[in-house]
């Protein structure tokens, strides 16, 4: 199973657009069905890419952070027509502050979500293909920098285990001697960052990186389904623009509660959206049909 | 080489513009803030208070009666009853409706008072702040407020949600107690039997509801 998410297999562009929508849509939109349609829609592509383990870090991680954001805000933030009751500064509690809070704990969850997914599905050299030839340095740059932190905790496990095969761990000797090995450990890691970044820029520079006529390390094809795929976003993307500019994702927190009342048009709004943060999973689950039919056909 | 030469010195050139956005705004915008409240300008600067009101008192109107200092911390609060009268009006926002937040255009009563002149019972060695605080909890009024620690006093930033810059940047709450419109905090307002508190929402940094200190500084 080289390719379990169908979603993955589409072009970059495909993807990229795709994440960059649910994205920005995801941080703009403070309406509160389009936070549940993102986070829920977030969680559920998490937990399909990631299996249990992304259920894990839902729970936590991201439900510990979302009540500490529910709570905070109302600490902080007084405004508000529903008084329901006096903190203990003197300044009021109000609902609209609460329900606030609540939100904006859902929107952060989601955007959390929505990175997880994306860092699942673009791939450095995804990122590369798309941007390699538009800005070959700021997309070095980038990939190098998102690839830098799992990079450099593998390294430094490394560097540990030498360390302590020689006596000088971090949990060897006495506090003083501890933090000694410990500047010894982090002066290795400082000294490697900076050489293996050197290295890699080189490495690249001899190879021709950002040269024309270069190609990249994975061919992709503009097929077809990509180009319906990319019809559908377009689309999307229209629709729901369209939508934001007419007010239909507009809702007020303070200092009272205040959304579009029901109607169709708003609706659709919200459908599209729905099945623009589904697409993933559609993708998917059409394929595994696919797969069963052709199974039990056979 | 030059373009990352060009690019540093544009993105240095762009954080100095920033710096210097940032720097001279407050002054315009703490003006306003400082003015329900605090004296706008010589809050920092004025190394006795206690000898701004009678200035400013004298300036006004040399016949009255002198304005009392702001008082100090720790002022104790007496079982003694006194009353007073306070009222809350924002009517200065039905001239500048236009200007107002459109989210908060609903909030503004129709003719302008959130309380009208309400006699209160206050105890001995109370300020202005603690009548307010109390008259605002029984009356369900929302009230919220800061206590900035360079103006040793409450800093009233909305009243009924409308808060401070709500409508434009020179707006904001402030007092007044028998006309007088103190240049300190309320917090450190002491008051007497009878005072009459005036709640304003200004639009023009006061001088719209009749505090004629910005134009004296202007003089």
């Amino acid at each position: 199973m080289l390719n379990r998410d169908t979603f993955s297999g589409y072009h970059p562009l495909v993807n990229f657009l795709y994440f960059a929508m649910v994205l920005v849509f995801g941080m703009c939109f403070m309406h509160p069905v389009c936070l549940l349609i993102s986070l829920g829609s977030a969680t559920a592509y998490n937990v399909y890419l990631k299996g249990r383990k992304g259920l894990r870090f839902s729970l936590r991680f991201l439900l510990p952070m979302m009540l500490l954001a529910a709570v905070l805000n109302p600490a902080f933030n007084h405004e508000g027509a529903t008084i329901l009751a006096y903190l203990p500064s003197g300044n009021p509690l109000t609902m609209e502050s609460m329900i606030y809070g609540v939100a904006s704990a859902f929107m952060l969850a989601s955007v959390i979500q929505w990175f997880s997914c994306y860092n699942e599905v673009m791939t450095s050299d995804k990122f590369v293909y798309l941007f390699g030839r538009v800005i070959p340095a700021l997309s070095l740059v980038l990939s190098m920098t998102l690839r830098f932190v799992p990079r450099f905790q593998a390294q430094m496990k490394t560097v540990r285990q030498a360390q302590q095969c020689i006596g000088r761990d971090l949990s060897d000797g006495s506090i003083p001697q501890r933090l000694k090995h410990g500047i010894t450990i982090l002066s290795i890691m400082v000294t490697w960052s900076l050489e293996n970044a050197i290295e890699t820029a080189d490495s690249m520079k001899s190879r021709g990186y950002g040269l024309p006529g270069r190609s990249a390390f994975s061919i992709y094809r503009f097929d077809s389904r990509d180009r319906s795929a990319m019809l559908w976003l377009g689309f999307c993307l229209w629709f729901i623009v369209f939508g934001w500019i007419c007010g239909g994702f507009d809702f007020r927190y303070y200092p009272t509660l205040k959304g579009v009342d029901i109607s169709p048009l708003p609706l659709s709004f919200f459908l599209v959206y729905l099945a623009l943060c589904l697409t993933p999973l559609i993708l998917n689950g059409k394929e595994d049909m696919k797969w069963k039919r052709l199974r039990s056909a056979a | 080489m030059r373009k990352a030469l060009f690019l540093s010195i544009s993105l240095l050139l762009l954080a100095a513009l920033l710096a210097g956005c940032s720097s001279p705004s407050p002054a315009p915008t703490a003006a306003p803030t400082a003015a329900p409240t605090a004296a706008p300008a010589p809050a920092t600067e004025a190394p006795a208070p206690s000898a701004q009101p009678t200035e400013a008192g004298e300036g006004a109107d040399p016949e009255e009666t002198e304005h009392p200092a702001p008082m100090e911390d720790g002022t104790e609060v007496l079982d003694e009853e006194y009353h007073c009268t306070i009222s809350i009006s924002c009517a200065m926002i039905l001239n500048n409706m236009d200007k107002c937040n459109k989210d908060k255009r609903e909030l503004v009563p129709e003719d302008g008072w959130f309380l009208e002149p309400t006699e209160v019972v206050f105890y001995g060695g109370e300020s202005v702040f603690n009548v307010l605080q109390r008259t605002c909890r029984q009356k369900k009024i929302h009230m919220e407020f800061s206590n900035p620690p360079i103006y040793n006093s409450a800093y009233i930033e909305g009243i009924g949600n409308i808060y401070e810059r709500d409508v434009g940047e020179l707006s904001g709450w402030m007092y007044s107690v028998n006309g007088w419109f103190p240049n300190y905090g309320c917090g450190r307002y002491a008051l007497k039997d009878g005072d009459v508190i005036e709640w304003v929402y200004t639009c023009d940094l006061g001088a719209d509801v009749g505090d004629d200190y910005m134009s004296q500084i202007d003089e």
